[in-house]
């Protein structure tokens, strides 16, 4: 996929969900992670990357930016349920931290 | 005039979003919009509150 | 040549299917946005810059992020607006 990222569409986006992808964007940055959703509206794209010992980073890759999103492999069924979990389970919904 | 009347315009824009909404999310919309009028409360009481401003004052990317 | 009342019905599924598929994506990214509230995040922007925030709110458009304490190469921001524009990524854990 190149370059027309934001004209792609919720179809095509969704159809990228739960799988591990590359993602170029900016100048030479290279961004890798499970892909959790694809914003409709700026079209960008939510990243996990799990860490050993529980808890995650996230990364936000602006829709405008984006100029290659490349496929590494699908999730199974365990990576699946984590990462649709991650903005769902308690721990996000503190506040204080 | 607009002063005298009471009446709003005929195509109000609350109105005009609702439609844009129910053909971008169709039944889910009512969901999709109360998520986003909470959001965007949030961010304007927030910059109303503390009056943010822009950084960098120069956009980096125009 | 498919009839034109079939036509319009297969029309009719793609566009549920998509409306489906845009509210599911939209739903997730703004529980993704809720959940940064209060969060430290860092943000990766063009000319290389990148600085960290304690993220407060977006607008719904993804025009503007609201952020506090603002860690600017010369200084701290007590309250900002970023540029949507101006970000190429940013960065937080959950």
């Amino acid at each position: 996929m190149q370059c027309g990222w934001p004209l792609l569409g919720p179809l095509r986006w969704i159809s990228y969900v739960n799988k591990q992808v590359k993602v170029k964007a900016g100048k030479d940055a290279e961004h890798r992670g499970w892909l959790m959703t694809v914003d409709p509206v700026s079209s960008s794209l939510v990243l996990v990357t799990f860490r050993e010992g529980g808890g995650a980073s996230v990364q936000v890759v602006m829709g405008h930016a984006v100029e290659e999103v490349q496929v590494l492999q699908e999730a199974d069924e365990e990576t699946t349920e984590r990462l649709q979990a991650s903005f769902l389970s308690p721990q996000t919904c503190r506040l204080d931290q | 005039s607009w002063r005298s009347s009471a009446a709003p315009p005929s195509e109000r824009p609350g109105e005009r979003r609702a439609a844009e909404m129910k053909k971008l999310y169709g039944e889910d919309a009512p969901k999709i919009l109360a998520m986003e009028a909470a959001m965007q409360l949030t961010f304007d009481r927030n910059c109303d509150l503390k009056q943010p401003k822009y950084w960098p004052v120069i956009p980096l990317k125009l | 040549s498919i009839p034109t009342s079939a036509a319009s019905e297969e029309d009719a599924e793609l566009l549920s299917e998509e409306q489906h598929a845009r509210s599911v994506l939209r739903e997730s990214f703004l529980r993704c946005l809720l959940s940064m509230t209060n969060k430290k995040v860092q943000f990766n922007m063009y000319e290389k810059v990148k600085v960290e925030a304690t993220f407060g709110a977006s607008d719904i458009d993804v025009l503007n992020f609201q952020v506090s304490d603002l860690h600017t190469p010369i200084g701290v921001q007590k309250e900002a607006l970023i540029r949507c524009r101006d970000v190429i990524s940013f960065t937080f854990d959950i």
